[in-house]
């Protein structure tokens, strides 16, 4: 999804502006040689991309083509390359073209692919069909992650034989539990064998609403009668009325209808809105990770998912659920990288014990920016404030970290509270977060490189290329000679041209944050120096500091934003997006945009979206076209 | 059972033999030889090159000090020089590198969508057994798989967190709860037994078919994902009906296992987890539930802190860019010595368990990797591989095969398929078996 764009500079129009000629004459002077038609190496041809239709036609060639200039592999290497500034000028350039192209042919639905549940969305669903609140799905092993980086992205939720063995294992395992446990157990018997009610047909009754749930749709007596007849089985080998209808409630946990996120597919060549049950899926799974409540179901039963009114109503009511919390946290520490808090971003528990020392700061760092997050949908507050903010999530023991009086509730420092920062405080914003420093920061020192990458990909959607192979090393220390800075260390490093075009862009943000250290606490010396918090954009801007750099991030608010509605879209979606989406993107920025940047008004606008509420045509394939 | 062991084949020797005996050996192969095993393990972030290379070639080698820990079982050991993996070349520095180790093949550039690489070796050598052995492999690690993708070079960290690949386009996932691994293994060692087994056949059969409709109303591209469903619910329904019906010839558990020896699932640290691995590989194979396993030490790019070795004090990934500073190169050797020693543990332990007139080492293939030789610049020739165990008296060990520079470790790769008895005619990019390799 994203191409270039990929500095700062870019939304300062600092490249040259080019034109579709100029384009062309990039593509002859650095390209020609090895991709003209005869040569076509690596199987790209040049006259692929040589009709301005070739955009609209080819818009994934010329992608994954600006990413390559991009990334600096295209040329290769001993060719000679284009400077940095005419790179940046064209992937700048292809970008904003395909994006045109894209909406020429107005908002589209785009794919929906099956997908299975997620770990996370397995445990949810379980618990809320059984009322059983036990994480059973921490056996399974971790999701990875595609598309726009979300563990919920339909391409990268593949399946391996241990998954099959665990659903076994859990669907025994809720079944056992469901026979003893009160509430679960009565969830599921909503009728008994009575005098006047044949076992068979109290278990034709529990069958029908116990699949009803678990599939998440309306079932058919054709869905019913395989799971029945497992019931008539085990009833037939002496098995009583309980322990029968749960053997056929077992398999229906196993069940790919229960496993997988199934939208029943659309027949017909041209986008159909979705039906209700699978929007009610979709938005549950969004906003609760899990199955729809009955609340949900019901309405989509009435037909009446599909409209706006009724949506803009439900949204409110869903954010403000606590089942909604896992949305946050699940999003923010995946959007933000904090989930590697618990994996690879340890800080070294010698130079930083008071951090190793303490799960609960752990704990309370790293689910600050979701509950955040969670505030700002709760209240309805401005996005923006993920930028700069007077309030945080404060406890007693991030105020003791961060080094500030906060106005907590006294009697309840261990719990979260939504807080008023002091003036000054420096902590306004994802910025000013423990757990966002760390995750930019070596274990044993901070690093302006990695917080100024994080700033370009993780907040603004700008990544910066890769380094190239084999880079110069940061300078070997003299023996003898004092130490450099890091500061030092890297301004020889922007020396070399290599490397200058990059980090002149990337290290300035990263300056910034030098006040933070490696745990995010406030310090005003480094080393027994006074830390240099000074940077300069390549336009000349010159800023000094968090709060100064907060300001220049404002300025770029639409970056910002469209960013946050890329990944939002993406999470929404459970799938990658494509250039067809940037287009509903667009819009939605726009809505955004016109109700204040609103936490709400960006959730609203992604379900009201055509790709969320709808269903793309069938695609048909080339050999059914000849049929 | 009727076992021909070595000794009966010997005796028998001189005797004139008619057809049917030599079907009846054809028919009990698989089941009375000493089973082979192949484990492969992944070191992430590549070596301290000069601390690795061994001096010497042939079986005139001196072990290096990152490789001393194997000195004492040099004849089982052969270590290689000079191989290269060209489908790992370029794209970026570690996800390319690392998803090809046992595949040789160029993963696609995705963030996801299109997931794209090869079959994996440990896969090519479980498809050939998978009949014979409760469980086909063993996917195993410490870390869970990576998170996020990587929108710098544009991969998924789903492919810098798996080796083995059932197809082009499945990963498989990894256990990393030893104590999972031991459930695991002694549930299917113990499949078909009791009267649940021929219950949970029926409930599979039921969920089959509700996939083979689902499968029926599906795009094209969501038929991968159905048939991935059918294709494990369908493993696991032929192990259980297997187990459970008199017809075939059962297996049989060369070691019993017992659930209260099961190792706990929540080791102190790194170091215990890893052992506890490897343990769990031994316990496979020795019991025979399973003859193929892979095992990462890390994912791609892993920054564990290694804290607990004396003399270190940074994550991996940070002293593998040693950018030739003497003491990130210090600690970076350190690192890559305690892999190894962790490898030689395994070693010594599949050494120390008795089968027929060997041991289970002698049967086995244990392939050491990285996919990187110099971490630091990111480099894919001159690979630190190693291989530990004969399969059975075809590799011949002992020695240090220094070949020419950038031959393919897919030719090592079609050496040991040959060696395992799964023998191809090409493995990825393979040119031809690796010389020096076989014995005989």
């Amino acid at each position: 999804m994203r191409i270039a764009l990929f500095f700062l500079t870019s939304a300062l129009s600092l490249a040259a502006v080019e034109t579709f000629d100029s384009v062309q004459a990039f593509l002859g002077t650095h390209c020609a040689k090895c991709h003209q038609d005869k040569g076509g190496a690596g199987g790209f041809k040049l006259s692929r991309v040589t009709s301005l239709e070739s955009l609209k036609t080819d818009g994934e060639k010329w992608k994954s083509l600006a990413l390559r200039v991009k990334n600096g592999e295209m040329p290769p290497k001993g060719a000679p390359a284009p400077p940095l500034d005419d790179r940046v000028a064209f992937t700048q350039w292809v970008d904003h073209e395909l994006r045109n192209q894209a909406c020429s042919s107005g908002i589209v639905a785009g794919p929906s692919p099956i997908r299975r549940l997620n770990r996370d969305e397995y445990s949810a669903t379980l618990r809320d069909l059984l009322d059983m609140h036990l994480n059973i799905g921490s056996a399974l092993p971790a999701d990875g992650a595609g598309g726009e980086g979300f563990d919920n992205a339909a391409e990268t939720l593949f399946l391996s034989p241990i998954h099959a063995e665990k659903y076994m294992d859990a669907a025994k395992f809720a079944m056992d539990f469901a026979a003893k446990e009160f509430k679960s157990h009565n969830m599921i018997f909503v009728a008994t064998p009575k005098p006047n009610v044949t076992p068979t047909q109290a278990a034709d009754k529990v069958l029908r609403r116990f699949l009803t749930r678990a599939f998440r749709r309306p079932v058919t007596d054709t869905d019913v009668a395989p799971y029945f007849a497992l019931f008539q089985n085990a009833q037939k080998q002496g098995d009583a009325f309980e322990p029968s209808v749960l053997f056929a409630l077992r398999a229906a946990l196993v069940s790919p209808m229960f496993l997988f996120r199934y939208e029943p597919p659309n027949p017909t060549p041209n986008p159909r809105p979705l039906d209700n049950f699978s929007l009610a899926s979709r938005i549950s799974y969004f906003l609760w990770g899990s199955m729809p409540d009955e609340f949900l179901t019901d309405i989509a039963a009435a037909g009446k998912l599909q409209d706006d009114e009724v949506l803009k109503q439900i949204i409110p009511r869903m954010v403000k659920n606590d089942r909604a919390l896992g949305f946050s946290q699940r999003f923010m520490d995946q959007w933000l990288r904090t989930r590697e808090l618990t994996t690879d971003k340890i800080p070294d528990d010698k130079l930083f014990p008071g951090y190793a020392g303490s799960e609960d700061l752990r704990s309370d760092i790293r689910l600050q920016p979701a509950l955040f997050f969670r505030e700002l949908l709760v209240r309805n507050l401005s996005v923006l404030n993920l930028i700069d903010s007077t309030h945080t999530i404060g406890t007693g023991l991030l105020e003791k970290h961060l080094d500030l009086k906060l106005p907590l509730n006294a009697g309840a420092k261990s719990q979260p509270q939504w807080v008023e920062l002091p003036k000054g405080s420096n902590r306004g914003g994802l910025l000013g977060m423990p757990a966002v420093l760390i995750v930019s920061s070596y274990p044993y020192r901070t690093s302006p490189v990695l917080r100024g990458a994080w700033i370009l990909d993780s907040m603004l959607g700008t990544p910066p290329p890769p380094p190239p192979p084999n880079v110069p090393p940061l300078g070997e220390e003299k023996a003898g000679a004092p130490a450099a800075s890091v500061r030092e260390r890297l301004t020889r490093h922007r020396a070399d041209p290599n490397c200058a075009g990059c980090h002149s862009r990337i290290d300035p943000m990263g300056f910034a944050l030098e006040n933070y250290d490696a745990v995010g606490k406030w310090r005003d010396q480094d080393g027994g120096k006074p830390v240099d918090n000074t940077g300069e954009l390549l336009d000349g801007t010159k800023f000094q500091g968090p709060e100064e750099l907060r300001k220049i991030l404002l300025d770029r608010k639409d970056l910002f934003l469209r960013n946050l509605t890329n990944k939002m879209l993406g999470f929404a979606l459970g799938r990658g997006l494509t250039l067809k989406d940037s287009c509903t993107v667009d819009s939605i920025v726009a809505r955004v945009k016109e109700k204040d940047y609103k936490a709400q008004a960006l959730v609203e606008a992604i379900v009201l979206s055509v790709p969320f509420r709808n269903q793309a045509g069938m695609v048909v394939s080339k050999e059914q076209v000849k049929k | 059972m009727n076992r021909l062991s070595r000794r009966t084949l010997l005796k028998g020797a001189g005797v004139a033999l008619g057809l049917p005996w030599l079907e009846s050996i054809a028919a009990t192969t698989a089941g009375a030889a000493n089973p082979k095993r192949f484990a492969a393990f992944y070191m992430p972030n590549g070596v301290n090159v000069p601390m690795w290379t061994c001096e010497g070639t042939g079986r005139d080698f001196k072990f290096s000090p990152t490789l001393s820990p194997l000195a004492d079982l040099k004849d089982q050991i052969t270590v290689f020089s000079n191989l290269y993996n060209l489908n790992s070349k370029g794209g970026d520095g570690h996800y390319v590198k690392e998803a090809a180790i046992l595949t040789c093949q160029t993963i696609k550039k995705t963030q996801g969508a299109d997931l794209a690489n090869g079959v994996s070796l440990d896969q090519v050598i479980a498809q050939k057994v998978a009949r014979e052995t409760p469980l086909p492999s063993l996917e195993l690690g410490v870390t869970p798989v990576a998170i996020g993708v990587d929108a710098v070079v544009g991969y998924t960290r789903v492919y810098g967190s798996h080796i083995a690949w059932a197809n082009a386009n499945t990963p498989l996932a990894r256990e990393i709860n030893p104590r999972s691994v031991y459930e695991r293994l002694f549930r299917a060692a113990n499949a078909g037994k009791g009267s649940g087994s021929k219950q949970e056949a029926l409930l599979l059969d039921r969920v089959l078919s509700d996939a083979k409709r689902l499968r029926a109303q599906v795009s094209a591209s969501d038929k991968i994902r159905v048939d991935e469903y059918l294709s494990v619910v369908r493993s696991l329904e032929e192990r259980v009906t297997r187990a459970s019906s008199g017809t075939q010839q059962p297996w049989k558990p060369k070691m019993a296992l017992d659930l209260k020896t099961a190792p706990t699932d929540q080791p102190t640290g790194h170091a215990e987890h890893v052992r506890l691995m490897m343990d769990m590989i031994a316990v496979g194979f020795q019991s025979d539930t399973t003859r193929v396993a892979t095992f990462m030490f890390g994912n791609a790019v892993s920054n564990v802190s290694f804290r607990f070795l004396e003399g270190v004090s940074a994550g991996h990934h940070d002293v593998s860019h040693h950018q030739k500073e003497e003491d990130k190169l210090r600690q970076y050797q350190l690192i890559n010595k305690w892999h190894i020693e962790q490898y030689a543990y395994l070693i010594r332990k599949l050494k120390a368990m008795p089968e027929g007139e060997s041991n289970v080492l002698d049967n086995s293939m244990l392939l050491f990797t990285s996919a990187l030789s110099d971490g630091n610049s990111h480099n894919w020739h001159k690979l630190p591989i190693v291989l530990a165990g004969r399969a059975g008296g075809r590799i011949d060990s002992g020695q240090h095969i220094v070949s020419p520079d950038d031959t393919p470790l897919s030719n090592l790769y079609l050496g040991m398929l040959e060696a395992y008895g799964a023998s191809q005619e090409r493995f990825a990019d393979s040119t031809g078996i690796l010389p020096g390799l076989l014995k005989g």
